[in-house]
């Protein structure tokens, strides 16, 4: 495998990774307002890629926030305690959106990574064509 | 006169061999070959794969543009070898 396909390799790992996690980030969002739902969060890793020094990234177990939940005040809500509150979810929309933004900016670079190895050996291909 | 032909024959003779095919010649092309083969084939699986909604675009993308990448280098390999080979075929004799 030459340099040039396995820089393609990690570039598409990088990418898988971050469609992950965005993935999960969604989901937090998506329950940001079920009561008693913890925010998940994905544990970036890196693969010995079979051995060959290629340090290919994936996403490994997802782990559940453990700090606490909100305590959200509506007594006519079916889950209130005796004062009125129940456990609403443990999402901070500013967080998960920041994080969001930076999956985004993650996944532009890796993009920009992949195009800049196809150009590169574009280019050395293009030696021999002249 | 006879004697020209002659050492013109023994030459030939003795060049012979340098054309013949040699026994590693075929080994490197061969797994350059299979190489290229295998790429080409994981390319078509992936994108099978994709179209039945078993593949992640990600391994689409990557899988095709690596065989786009290996597509390309033999090509321009095997143009540089017909050129060079149609250059000997004009050299004056």
């Amino acid at each position: 495998m030459t340099d040039f396909s396995a820089s393609l390799s990690l570039s598409a790992s990088g990418l898988r990774a971050q469609a992950q996690r965005l993935r999960h980030l969604s989901e937090n969002i998506a329950n940001a307002d079920t009561p008693g739902y913890r925010r998940k969060t994905v544990p970036f890793e890196m693969t010995d890629g079979a051995g060959d020094g290629r340090g290919l990234v994936r996403t490994g177990r997802v782990k559940l926030d453990r700090s606490d939940l909100a305590r959200v005040y509506d007594p006519a809500h079916p889950l209130a305690d005796p004062s009125g509150h129940y456990d609403g979810s443990n999402v901070d929309l500013v967080i998960e959106i920041a994080d969001a933004r930076e999956a985004q900016r993650s996944y532009e670079a890796n993009l920009k990574m992949f195009d800049q190895a196809r150009q590169m050996s574009g280019a050395l291909l293009d030696l021999l064509r002249r | 006169m006879d004697v020209n032909a002659l050492a013109a024959a023994r030459k030939y003779a003795a060049a012979r061999p340098a054309t013949e095919p040699g026994p590693e010649a075929g080994g490197v092309l061969g797994d350059v070959a299979r190489d290229f083969a295998t790429t080409l084939r994981e390319g078509e699986d992936t994108a099978k794969a994709a179209l039945v909604g078993e593949a992640d675009p990600h391994a689409l993308v990557e899988a095709l543009v690596q065989a786009e990448l290996a597509v390309e280098t033999v090509v321009t390999v095997r143009d540089k070898v017909v050129e060079a080979y149609q250059d000997i075929l004009r050299m004056p004799v």
